[in-house]
């Protein structure tokens, strides 16, 4: 246990100095608008994986709680009244409510009916972003950019600033989000992950730890909604669209769910795709779609997850059997 | 809200026949994607989000087989096979290798396959917005009905949909294949064993569920335009209207779906800025209160 | 499945993947130093999804235009190369796109080929990165009229909502008062463009015509793929006169499935976009004596150089112009003249000052000139007219012009009442 806390302290600092210093190195902006944008998704992405990867419970509706973060802070910023702080802090607190209100309904749900609640509460949610025009703007977003007034010396109105409050806030995020996971709640969850009724004999209160995980997971995605807020000076409803949550999910299986850091290099890896794609071809749903066919169909797993099992199996020596395992029970068996 | 608009609407006869054309005419469209998305649910426990796709290749083949032989029985047909023979294709070939792995898979897959299907269908056909045109046998005045007005392609729509509907839930719970089919649903490893060749079986089934989009696509291919990606619009609410009825059965699939007719018809009267969030509201109520939907069986 | 093959197409593919996300992370490609010879011209657009027909008519546009640029041997040698790029129509992507475009691409001048939204998130970028800019297909006035969004090297090169809501207004009232329409009813997409243009509309036509009463409106969805619900719910109100601003596909399926009602034995159907050419051509059985506003045609205004433009066009695109279509042609007009001007210098400064005020020599103005204005940065002089639906090509007949003075008049004081001046 202390060894690997060790290793997840390295990994993480890591992780904190490239994406801190490589501006430095590369000092385009242009890598800096793309690496804003991984981790915004990438926030999103690794929220999710809370959900998914830990407790298998399969959300459609995630980008509701990235766009209820985007909005409230944006809104909060916008009526001129709040600090950036605390702007952020009430979006994520806002968000957190949110989270509660509509994971006590969904999480009482198993199954695909689980996944389906999560897309009515999304797609309810952005069905209000479009019909409260005088509040959200409607169709076109928030308009007007976000100030960014100067807070305890911090000028976000710099690019450089800007990006690097952002990895600061992205690691902070991940640091909670590995205790979380590492903690006896998220043995728990994976308990209740592999095995729900043996938990419930053993006295854990499910449906409540299931809320717990689902609240923490939605409070993380207002973050993610919160950075690309700032970064883009605005709100849009795509950001609470059916498609945004499926992209994450599309990340996730990019990247992989078993590995903490998987989802990450999935957003990593859209977005890498996205760029280059469309600089290259207007038809880039067929490319993006040919991909995701070799990868699921060619690896049949995410590529962080085949990367693990790989260096596993040649760790081991042999062939362990797959480290994979279905995150929901595939309702029929395969045929003959 | 402008309920008294609605209620005045509910007691003049024309106004409410014509709501009720207007939901029927919306609804069955509706419920043939539905019934076939429902029917791919039920019988491969594959959620199939690459539907909407289906929809777009029917009215697509249909345009081009209208304006190829002038024929609209010609272009009904081959709009609804042109799309199951690409359903049974895409079974084959993609998702029979995703049975049994888990839902996100297959959920992948399908949205890989609605990406490709929208670029394909817009490197063949262009960008451009197309339009099939009504055929001139139903280029008449409309039918008078106590007072209201429908049109006589319509009628036609609604009842092709409607006879579609009954003959299949008649193949279904009245026929051996039926029945084979059903026991498929639930322990297929059974009916394998019984000699049946259960990997066609699936195979048809899931053409079959493509056709029914299909058909939708090109009994819409008349009134609506067509453009790469039309098929999407109609997704999300072939879902609403799956879960409301219940994963797997047609004849729920038809109630939801005439629902979401009548909610849109009325709604447009009575609180046109909440049709959209009603729809969603009541499919999350109905998953808390029955989550396997109105007339859905109880999960094995 | 051989077990070699899956391993080996494995390792392939990790290794592609590696290497795209080390470029990635590494630096981008496409780096070019200011000034070099050739002049990069960037374009984000919408080039996928429901409305890429739009954006498609906006890059033929252009490379005829730049066609022409080049084979005439550009400006003090330097030629002109054009990147447009796919913003899938979201504000966001159109605001990263256009960052990309000036900052990897090393393209000098922005031709912004985005709707509204889109266009409001291209115009902050380039307030922090003030290349030359000509917005080509946002039509909301506020862009160029509220002075707190006035950007110095930003333009608009696209007819505009206050515009034609005072030349419909001028038109639909003369219409009203002439055939007794009194009983009017909306039906136009709900969301931003669809609702602002509605009520502008309206504004001006009350105005001009005070006998003039809405009795209902219905806002079916933007790209809804049925109009039933708000086509009964007309017939039930049973009006004089309909406007609609539903544009695109979206009225082309409208008017076949109303035709269906016969909604427009009963009605005069007054329409935003039904004369964008593809529009007319997409509708098969078009009904007679539908009125509508000026979006572009091969007729009008009537001369040698437009329907050569047509022509050219159609020949890339397969397609008539569309209104974005001529409005990104022109910019380039501008463009091009402006960089006739600097002597091939792209400094954006330098570009804005010639093109603020400049009187562009085109065939598709109605006097063989285009202006743009110098104190808003937005053209005026460009075709407005109402004409109606005949059943042959070219379908439109009976352009009736609406005159400048009049609507800048109305203009001025709509200004005003905003604030804006």
């Amino acid at each position: 246990m202390r060894s690997r806390l060790r290793r997840d302290i390295v990994v993480g600092l890591i992780l904190f100095f490239v994406l801190f210093f490589l501006p430095t190195l590369f000092p385009k902006p242009a890598l800096r608008d793309f690496l804003i944008y991984v981790i915004a998704y990438g926030l999103l992405a690794m929220s999710l994986n809370l959900l998914i990867g830990l407790t298998g419970l399969v959300a459609f509706g995630h980008a509701a709680f990235f766009a209820s973060g985007a909005y409230t802070f944006a809104l909060l910023m916008q009526s001129g009244r709040t600090s950036i702080p605390l702007a952020m802090l009430a979006a994520i607190v806002g968000t957190t409510v949110l989270a509660l209100v509509i994971g006590a309904i969904c999480v009482r749900l198993k199954n695909i009916y689980f996944s389906f609640i999560t897309l009515a509460f999304q797609m309810f949610l952005h069905s209000v972003i479009l019909t409260w025009v005088s509040m959200t703007g409607g169709d076109q977003g928030l308009q007007g950019g976000i100030p960014r007034p100067v807070f305890f010396g911090i000028d976000l109105n710099n690019a450089r600033t800007l990006y690097s409050f952002c990895v600061v806030t992205f690691v902070l995020c991940l640091a909670i989000m590995r205790q979380v996971s590492e903690s006896p709640f998220g043995y728990t969850l994976r308990m209740i992950r592999d095995n729900p009724e043996r938990a419930n004999f053993l006295g854990v209160n499910v449906v409540r730890m299931k809320l717990g995980v689902f609240v923490l997971s939605g409070a993380m995605a207002s973050v993610g909604g919160i950075v690309l807020a700032l970064f883009v000076s605005g709100a849009y409803p795509e950001f609470g669209f059916w498609t945004t949550s499926g992209e994450a999910i599309f990340m996730l299986m990019l990247g992989g769910t078993q590995l903490f850091l998987g989802p990450l290099a999935g957003a990593l890896l859209l977005e890498a795709l996205n760029h280059y794609i469309t600089i290259y071809t207007e038809y880039h749903g067929m490319v993006l779609g040919v991909v995701i066919l070799v990868i699921v169909l060619g690896l049949r797993r995410g590529i962080a997850d085949s990367l693990f099992a790989y260096v596993t199996r040649r760790r081991r020596g042999r062939r362990i059997d797959d480290v994979k395992r279905p995150i929901l029970q595939p309702t029929k068996n395969e045929p003959a | 809200m402008n309920l008294e608009a609605l209620a005045a609407c509910l007691t003049s006869a024309s106004c409410a026949v014509t709501q009720i054309s207007t939901a029927l005419i919306v609804g069955t469209l509706l419920f043939l994607v539905a019934a076939g998305l429902s029917l791919i649910f039920g019988v491969l426990g594959v959620i199939n989000f690459a539907h909407g796709s289906f929809y777009m290749l029917g009215a697509y083949f249909a345009f081009t087989a209208y304006k190829l032989t002038g024929s609209f029985i010609v272009a009904l047909v081959a709009g609804s096979l042109g799309a199951g023979i690409f359903g049974v294709l895409f079974e084959r070939l993609i998702i029979s290798r995703v049975y049994g792995r888990d839902l996100l898979m297959q959920l992948l897959v399908c949205y890989a396959l609605t990406l490709i299907l929208d670029d394909g269908v817009k490197l063949v056909y262009g960008a451009e917005y197309r339009m099939m045109g009504m055929p001139a046998a139903f280029a008449v005045a409309p039918v008078q009905i106590a007072g209201a007005f429908v049109p006589g392609y319509y009628l036609f729509m609604v009842g092709i949909a409607v006879a579609t509907g009954l003959l299949l839930w008649l193949a279904i719970n009245r026929t051996l294949l039926g029945k084979t089919i059903r026991a498929l649903a639930i322990n297929p490893q059974m009916v394998g064993v019984l000699g049946v060749n259960t990997a066609a079986l699936y195979a048809g089934v899931f053409g079959v569920g493509s056709l029914l989009a299909g058909m939708a696509g090109a009994l819409a291919a008349p009134i609506r335009t067509l453009t790469p990606g039309i098929g999407f619009s109609f997704l999300i609410e072939s879902f609403i209207v799956t879960v409301i009825g219940g994963m797997g059965s047609i004849a729920g699939a038809f109630l939801a779906a005439l629902l979401i007719g009548f909610i849109r018809a009325f709604g447009a009267i009575g609180f046109p800025w909440f049709v959209e969030g009603l729809m969603f509201a009541i499919m999350a109520l109905v998953l808390v209160v029955k989550p396997t939907g109105l007339l859905g069986r109880e999960a094995a | 499945m051989s077990k070699t093959r899956t391993t080996l197409s494995r390792r392939k593919f990790m290794g592609t993947a590696v290497a795209g996300t080390a470029a990635a992370i590494t630096g981008f490609p496409h780096i070019a130093g200011a000034q070099a010879r050739v002049i990069r011209v960037g374009m984000p657009t919408i080039l996928s999804g429901r409305v890429a027909m739009l954006g498609n008519s906006n890059r033929a546009s252009a490379q005829i235009a730049v066609k022409a640029f080049n084979e005439a041997g550009g400006v003090n040698g330097r030629t002109i190369e054009l990147i447009d790029r796919d913003s899938q129509g979201k504000p966001d992507v159109a605001a990263k796109v256009t960052r990309d475009l000036i900052n990897n691409d090393g393209c000098e001048i922005i031709i912004d080929g985005e709707a509204s939204s889109g266009a409001f998130a291209v115009q902050e970028v380039i307030r922090d990165l003030p290349v030359l800019c000509v917005h080509t297909c946002s039509e909301t006035s506020a862009l160029s009229a509220d002075p707190k969004l006035f950007v110095k090297t930003a333009f608009r090169c696209a007819r505009q909502g206050i515009h034609d809501a005072v030349a419909g207004g001028t038109y639909a009232a003369k219409v009203a008062k002439e055939k007794g329409l009194k009983r009017w009813m909306t039906c136009s997409p709900d969301y931003a463009y669809g609702r602002d243009n509605t009520a502008e509309f309206l504004e001006f036509t009350k105005r001009f015509e005070p006998s003039v009463e809405v009795v209902d409106q219905v806002w079916p969805k933007l790209f809804a793929p049925d109009y039933t619900e708000s086509i009964t719910k007309i017939l039930q109100v049973k009006p004089q006169a309909i406007y609609s601003a539903l544009w695109g596909g979206d009225v082309v399926a409208f008017i076949e499935q109303a035709s269906l009602y016969n909604l427009f034995g009963s009605s005069t159907f007054f329409s935003s976009s039904i004369g964008d050419p593809p529009v007319l051509t997409a509708i098969r059985q078009i009904p007679e004596g539908l009125l509508t506003a000026y979006r572009y045609s091969r007729q009008y205004p009537e001369n040698a150089g437009n329907t050569a433009f047509a022509d050219a066009f159609n020949k890339v695109a397969h397609f008539d112009p569309t209104n974005w279509g001529w409005q990104t042609y022109v910019a380039m007009g501008f463009l091009v003249e402006a960089l006739k001007r600097t002597n091939g210098d792209t400094d954006g400064k330098k570009l804005a000052a010639e093109i603020a005020g400049m009187r562009l020599q085109t065939p598709l103005g109605i006097d063989g000139t285009i202006t743009m204005r110098e104190s808003d940065h937005t053209i005026i002089g460009y075709p407005v007219a109402w004409s109606h639906t005949v059943p042959k090509a070219p379908f439109l007949a009976g352009f009736e012009p609406v005159a400048w003075e009049n609507i800048l008049s109305h203009e001025a004081e709509w200004k005003k009442s905003k604030g804006y001046v």
